[in-house]
């Protein structure tokens, strides 16, 4: 019944989700050499915290709808402190990374969320954060972090969580 | 020729790899591996003017190779940094 549900939204969906992949340019490419995430990121976090600022590709679906699964990349840069509201590279447990959002922030006790994430959250020190997204990087074109338009939107959809689930299943059917 | 500035080799994995980070180097997307010999001669020109000729010659020094291969190779890879967007000058 869900995937009968699925196909059907997706099929309804069609013209607008063509729309939305030729406006985004959305493309799949087989000829991607993958390091391993923690240990690529890990590398990543290092140059953040030598002061080298640095745009990475980012995998998976987490911090959809801002940030889409290898088609965009993000541009960090190394803060003395970070703000509720950022997209930071944090470390999470030993070797382990997240590009997630700050959703609280209590003393340098931060709680991370992907926008695209329900339930689940993170916990880390502000210690453990490498760096901050100052920039989306999208095929055509290169939005700031500060940008208003784009910080009304992520305000709006931390808004919106309750109803998330039901944005996020309408944002796949397009994509 | 010099490298660009920005770009640097790092170790991931046991993998070379060639990183571009800073503001400047925003635009580029990609993440170049090195075999050993590419390497070697990365660590020895480095923040150096070189040239082919340069290459070639390290690569004379470090390996069993002769003149017109270790030529051959080194204007390849230097050809190849070129078109990647890795040299300036």
């Amino acid at each position: 019944m869900k995937n009968a549900i699925k196909r059907l939204t997706r099929a309804l969906l069609t013209p607008l989700r063509k729309r939305y992949q030729k406006r985004n340019g959305i493309v799949s490419n087989q000829y991607r050499h993958e390091l391993p995430n923690d240990a690529w990121l890990g590398e990543v976090s290092q140059m953040l915290r030598e002061g080298k600022p640095y745009a990475i590709y980012v995998k998976g679906y987490s911090m959809r709808p801002f940030i889409e699964h290898t088609r965009d990349r993000v541009f960090l840069e190394r803060r003395d402190s970070y703000c509720v509201g950022d997209a930071v590279l944090a470390q999470i447990a030993p070797g382990h990374y997240v590009l997630h959002r700050i959703i609280e922030k209590h003393a340098d006790h931060l709680t991370l969320q992907g926008d695209g994430n329900l339930d689940q959250v993170e916990y880390c020190r502000e210690q453990d954060v490498s760096g901050v997204v100052t920039q989306y990087i999208r095929p055509r074109r290169i939005i700031p972090a500060d940008d208003p338009k784009l910080v009304r939107r992520i305000r709006l959809w931390r808004r919106l969580r309750p109803i998330r689930r039901y944005l996020l299943f309408i944002y796949k059917a397009l994509v | 020729m010099k490298i660009k500035k920005g770009f640097e080799l790092r170790e991931v994995c046991g993998e070379h790899i060639i990183v571009a980070y800073g503001r400047e180097n925003i635009d580029f997307n990609k993440v170049i591996s090195l075999n050993e010999s590419a390497t070697y001669l990365w660590k020895n020109i480095v923040d150096k003017e070189f040239s082919a000729e340069m290459m070639a010659d390290l690569l004379q020094q470090e390996y069993d190779v002769d003149a017109d291969t270790a030529t051959r190779d080194a204007k390849a890879l230097f050809d190849e940094w070129m078109k990647v967007g890795l040299v300036e000058g």
